[in-house]
């Protein structure tokens, strides 16, 4: 770190360092350390903080205010205001596929909660969950293009940690994330439009370590902004859902004791410095769908009927996934966003690290459907898995056992 | 903290120094100490101008970063890195908060009185604080 010598009253002031600073050196350690002003002078183990990049110059941050305060007021007069009732995954508010009328302002609100939460029955680890609304993922919001987003965000008074959001369907001020500082008891309301269509992922992002380590503790979801007019294929064909499937991917990396054990903490932030040491090593212990390991498989399937279509809407905060319905497929797969054409007919598709997708598909067969992270290692030991239990009747045009397995004659 | 000044060192403090011989006073950053979890231990240190306090990464994943708006006017602020020592020398009298940035909402605050018979500013608590934070600052405001 090097800045021009200043002079200020408080580096003038003598230092008078006891042994170990002698050894370092420099008299002047310390008066550095403070001010800034002669730390290039001191070879000294670094008394600094180095430039961090997810802390803005508190410069910038005040001319952010500035413009903000000098901003003309927006214009939202005439437009209609709704609520929209957030419900727990899998399941999706309801809405309109297709917009009714002009752009409204979307009432939504989020109580954060910190909550301690089985990620594993069976080795019964666990882990102190950061939630949007007691869930992970956080819950989904759908909006049309260009409708508003006004966000009520709350923070439970039993809360132990600061948190905040930010929207990647938002533009402007870290996507909210600068706006939305809360600590317990707090509440702050964020309004933003939704300009482009797509599945968009949002998550806490209170600054520097901390990012990681709320949304490794489950503090994401996702918004879906959909085309006014609704969905099309490649030619533009309406295409309609029956209903959505909403997955919600989430990595963790809990730490462990020396014997292997998980370990436990009596209240969220305690793991603090045991779960930056175990995510560093990008290796997560548990990769699962909603929360927990069969949090969406067993009696908590998701059901569906042969002839249903439903619209899979699979988000992943962190981590690249690659969703793939075992013993179906993705009839249309918008990766990207709802601007561009849909991918048809697909096995497996891409879920960037930091993004939500949709993937539309049409059941033709009853039976168990496996919805999985195709890195099988994570759907199968990790707990990358959900089912779909589909109800109908069998189709043996499209498949038939023609002789069931038997012993080979010799 | 027993000093032993060498002669260069007094020769140092002759040249540079208007003041008595300065100190250095420890403050353990800990998961759990007599003030419950997440705590710097002593929470509440009285120094004289010049002395510095030297934070110690006992327990990982904290830091000491001075509270905005609740040090003395003129006195630089501070940031020190997650899980690194940190050594700072206060020159101008009064109060300073310090906070432990990731467990700031949890009530990882400690206090430092710069000089003798320092005051409580009238509104020193009354900006925008998480509770759990106000409520050890309290305490530790009990010992001025």
């Amino acid at each position: 770190m090097t800045r021009p010598t200043q002079d200020k009253p408080q580096s003038s002031a003598p230092q008078s360092p006891g042994r170990r600073n002698m050894l370092r050196g420099t008299a002047f350690a310390g008066a550095a350390a403070l001010t800034g002003s002669l730390a290039s002078a001191a070879p000294i183990q670094r008394r600094f903080a180095p430039p961090r990049t997810h802390a803005p110059d508190a410069q910038v941050l005040r001319v952010q205010a500035q413009q903000m305060q000098a901003a003309e007021p927006a214009d939202l007069s005439g437009l209609e205001r709704v609520q929209q009732k957030l419900v727990r995954p899998p399941f999706a508010p309801e809405h309109d596929q297709v917009a009714e009328g002009p752009p409204k302002i979307v009432e939504v609100e989020m109580m954060v909660d910190e909550r301690l939460m089985v990620v594993d029955e069976d080795t019964g680890a666990s882990i102190w969950a950061m939630t949007y609304n007691g869930s992970v993922p956080g819950p989904l919001i759908i909006v049309h293009q260009d409708d508003f987003v006004e966000l009520t965000l709350k923070s439970h008074t039993r809360n132990t940690l600061e948190h905040n959001i930010d929207f990647h369907a938002s533009t402007g001020a870290l996507g909210g994330g600068a706006l939305t500082h809360i600590y317990p008891g707090e509440e702050c309301v964020l309004r933003f439009k939704a300009t482009k269509p797509g599945c968009f992922t949002y998550h806490c992002a209170p600054g520097g370590a901390m990012i990681p380590y709320h949304v490794c503790h489950g503090m994401n979801g996702a918004v879906m902004v959909l085309p006014r007019d609704g969905l099309k294929d490649r030619d533009g064909n309406a295409l309609k859902y029956d209903k959505i499937a909403y997955i919600g991917e989430q990595d963790y990396y809990l730490p462990k004791d020396t014997s292997g054990a998980y370990r436990t903490y009596r209240s969220a932030g305690e793991d603090y410095a045991d779960s930056l040491d175990a995510m560093r090593l990008l290796t997560p212990t548990h990769v699962v769908f909603n929360g927990s390991v069969g949090a969406l498989t067993g009696n908590k399937a998701i059901r569906a009927k042969v002839g249903q279509t439903v619209l899979m809407v699979h988000n992943q905060s962190n981590r690249d996934s690659r969703p793939h319905l075992i013993g179906g497929h993705g009839d249309y797969v918008w990766e990207s966003s709802f601007s561009d054409p849909p991918l048809t007919d697909m096995e497996t598709w891409f879920v960037r690290g930091g993004s939500a997708v949709a993937a539309m598909y049409k059941f033709e067969q009853p039976g168990v459907y496996a919805y999985v992270n195709h890195n099988l290692i994570e759907a199968s030991l990790l707990g990358a898995t959900a089912h779909f239990i589909v109800e109908g009747d069998w189709n043996n045009t499209l498949m038939e056992q023609v002789t069931a397995p038997h012993v080979s004659e010799a | 903290m027993l000093i032993k000044p060498s002669a260069a060192l007094a020769v140092a403090a002759i040249l540079f120094s208007g003041s008595a011989w300065a100190e250095t006073v420890e403050v353990k950053m800990l998961n759990k100490g007599e003030a419950g979890a997440m705590v710097f231990e002593p929470g509440f240190v009285q120094i004289a101008p010049g002395d510095t306090v030297k934070f110690i990464a006992t327990d990982k994943g904290h830091n000491a970063a001075s509270i905005e708006g609740m040090i003395p006017e003129g006195a630089e602020p501070f940031d020190g890195k997650i899980n690194e020592e940190l050594e700072v020398t206060l020159d101008t009298e009064g109060l300073y908060a310090v906070k432990c940035t990731p467990h700031y909402a949890m009530g990882m605050v400690m206090t430092i009185a710069v000089g003798d018979g320092v005051e409580q500013p009238e509104d020193y608590l009354e900006g925008r604080l998480p509770p759990n934070a106000k409520k050890r600052l309290s305490a530790e405001l009990e010992n001025l």
